[in-house]
């Protein structure tokens, strides 16, 4: 310990402070001047034997002859990788606050700059890859559960906070923050077999502590998600969700989430999650009138929910990228992979949709073409399906006349969710709708 | 680095704490209020080691309250940019490593940590050297060098 003790109170100036000052001014160019010194003895001694550097950050000296030396870059050189609180982590500049990415999800007060990022990525990548892993973001809030506040609970639900009866261990009661969770059914076993092959982040609109609450809930022994948790607090943009801060790169990522509008520049990525909703305030938030699960007094299907149908789905992925697919891991693209998987599944169907559709036309059309259908404008001879909305549409009487399936639009959102042709029984217009 | 200075604060005292144990109080609350804060400029007060001189107490208008100036000595702690230091790891992972020396926290970036040293994830992450020789791992004792300081409200 050094310990430099200061003149008494009688001695010094009125002012205690304007010593310290004095003293701080000294010490510091003091120790400048020992830092120039230090580089240049450093230089001279390099040519001669070799200096090994095991415990002292930052020894200067460009490596030479093959010596095994770190090289920081002096103020000038540094590009500046990254920012710790506002210092660079290289050279220890002062930074400006919103310098590069923020990375705090992973480090608190960490920020990397894009390409710093970028390279991180490709290497981490390439590491998981190695693994025969890929990654997988996944949403939380009506994909893998559902949450809803206190307040918003029906009668019904309202004893479910003292005695979860059959639900015990997928519902929970968070006190502290006046919410209640559910767990979607089969996502413990979910999350385990599909951490065999991704490496997995949580990435979710809530805040941090939300977000945290429900990783606890998730993963209890923190094997998942440790350090991979994404909240809106953490993310780069106000409203949308974007792969930027993730550590991996695009053309290996898959998302499930159950909102295609918050990844705008990742559409190709993502696959679409059937909402899962088993509170009433969660159906009405999104303006459903059906009822909830609680109302119904069930849940969704354990082995064949949506959960258990996509992890069938991401092991067919899985396989085909590490099997299937030629050339280097590194080249491989998870996207082309999803694209083709999606146009098998409706490859033999021409549909026509009745024209009422309006605003929903297009989009339909589109999730049709991307599962392999062929759409055409009017039915003809060569027609498999006709998607209506009720049973009394010209393209409707066309069908029943024929002999076509003539479904709901649920049809083929269903196919969208599952990447399999559904029965049409299930999805069948009847007369009275 | 370490300083033994002399700061002055003003204490405001309540009247409930004035008679005879008057100076004890002053100097109890002193303590209470400063030991373990910080400041840019003088660093953490490790501890108040005496006190110089207690001022007259101006009573404030409009309250009881007594505000009395108060010169005190103390042990000072506070990093400068090229210092060398000693400190103990504290967490490894991927990004570098934190340590703290006393009440500092100190993060030194995988950028700043010798190339021939490699990450190994784990139970206890680490960074070792290729044959082993050097392992740097929680609670390890490493010596570096300060290569950059922040203040905020509450720490450095």
């Amino acid at each position: 310990m050094a310990v430099i003790q200061m003149s008494g109170a009688a001695n010094s100036p009125e002012n205690s402070d304007c010593s310290t000052d004095e003293l701080t001014a000294y010490v510091e160019l003091v120790l400048d001047e020992n830092a120039s010194t230090a580089d240049k003895e450093v230089d001279s001694q390099d040519q001669s034997e070799s200096f090994r550097t095991n415990e002292t950050e930052g020894s200067t000296s460009e490596g030479s002859k093959g010596k095994k030396l770190v090289a920081v870059s002096s103020v000038e050189e540094c590009v500046h990788p990254g920012s710790m609180e506002g210092i660079c982590i290289s050279c220890g500049q002062n930074l400006p606050e919103d310098y590069g990415l923020t990375v705090g999800y992973m480090q608190t007060g960490l920020r990397l700059e894009g390409e710093e990022m970028s390279r991180l990525s490709s290497s981490t990548m390439k590491s998981l890859l190695n693994q025969r892993k890929l990654c997988l973001v996944l949403d939380l809030d009506h994909t893998l559960l559902n949450t809803t506040s206190l307040i918003h609970l029906t009668s019904e639900e309202m004893p479910l906070t003292t005695n979860a009866g059959a639900l015990q261990g997928t519902l929970f009661v968070l006190e502290n923050m006046n919410l209640m969770t559910k767990l979607r059914p089969f996502v413990r076993t979910f999350l385990k077999e599909a951490s065999e092959m991704f490496e997995m982040y949580i990435y979710t609109m809530g805040d941090r502590p939300y977000a945290l609450e429900m990783a606890k809930l998730l993963d209890p022994q923190e094997e998942y998600f440790k350090d991979k948790i994404i909240s809106r607090d953490d993310g780069t943009k106000r409203d949308k969700k974007d792969l930027d801060i993730v550590m991996g790169t695009e053309n290996a990522i898959l998302i499930l989430d159950d909102k295609e509008e918050v990844w705008p520049n990742h559409n190709d990525n993502l696959m679409l999650m059937e909402r899962y909703l088993f509170f009433k305030s969660s159906c009405q938030d999104f303006g459903y009138k059906f009822k909830s699960l609680t109302a119904l007094q069930r849940d969704e299907d354990e082995t064949n929910g949506a959960l258990s149908k996509i992890l069938r789905v991401l092991k067919q992925i899985h396989s085909a990228f590490f099997d299937n697919l030629q050339g280097d891991l590194i080249d491989r693209d998870v996207r082309q992979v999803l694209a083709s998987l999606r146009l098998e599944v409706l490859s033999r169907c021409v549909i026509v949709f009745s024209h009422n559709f309006r605003s929903d036309l297009r989009p339909l059309r589109n999730m049709a073409r991307r599962l392999g259908a062929t759409c055409y404008t009017n039915p003809d001879p060569s027609v498999t399906h006709i998607v209506a909305t009720e049973f009394v549409t010209k393209e409707s009487r066309w069908a029943v006349q024929h002999n076509k399936f003539l479904v709901s639009r649920h049809w083929l959102e269903a196919a969208n969710f599952f990447y399999e042709k559904q029965p049409e029984d299930n999805f069948l217009l009847k007369q009275d709708q | 680095m370490f300083f033994h200075i002399v700061l002055e604060r003003n204490m405001q005292l309540h009247p409930r704490y004035f008679g005879r144990n008057l100076r004890d109080n002053l100097v109890s609350k002193l303590m209470k209020d400063v030991e373990g804060t910080c400041s840019g400029r003088h660093g953490f007060v490790v501890a108040v080691t005496g006190i110089e001189n207690i001022g007259k107490g101006l009573i404030r208008d409009g309250t009881g309250f007594v505000t009395f100036p108060v010169k005190y000595q103390c042990v000072v702690f506070r990093p400068f940019k090229g210092e060398i230091l000693e400190a103990v790891v504290t967490m490894v992972n991927k990004m570098g490593f934190f340590a703290e020396a006393g009440p500092v926290q100190i993060f030194v970036s995988n950028h700043l940590i010798p190339d021939d040293m490699e990450f190994q994830s784990g139970d206890m992450p680490n960074y070792t050297t290729s044959d082993g020789s050097v392992k740097i791992q929680k609670d390890s004792e490493v010596r570096l060098k300060i290569i950059g300081t922040r203040v905020d409200a509450t720490e450095i």
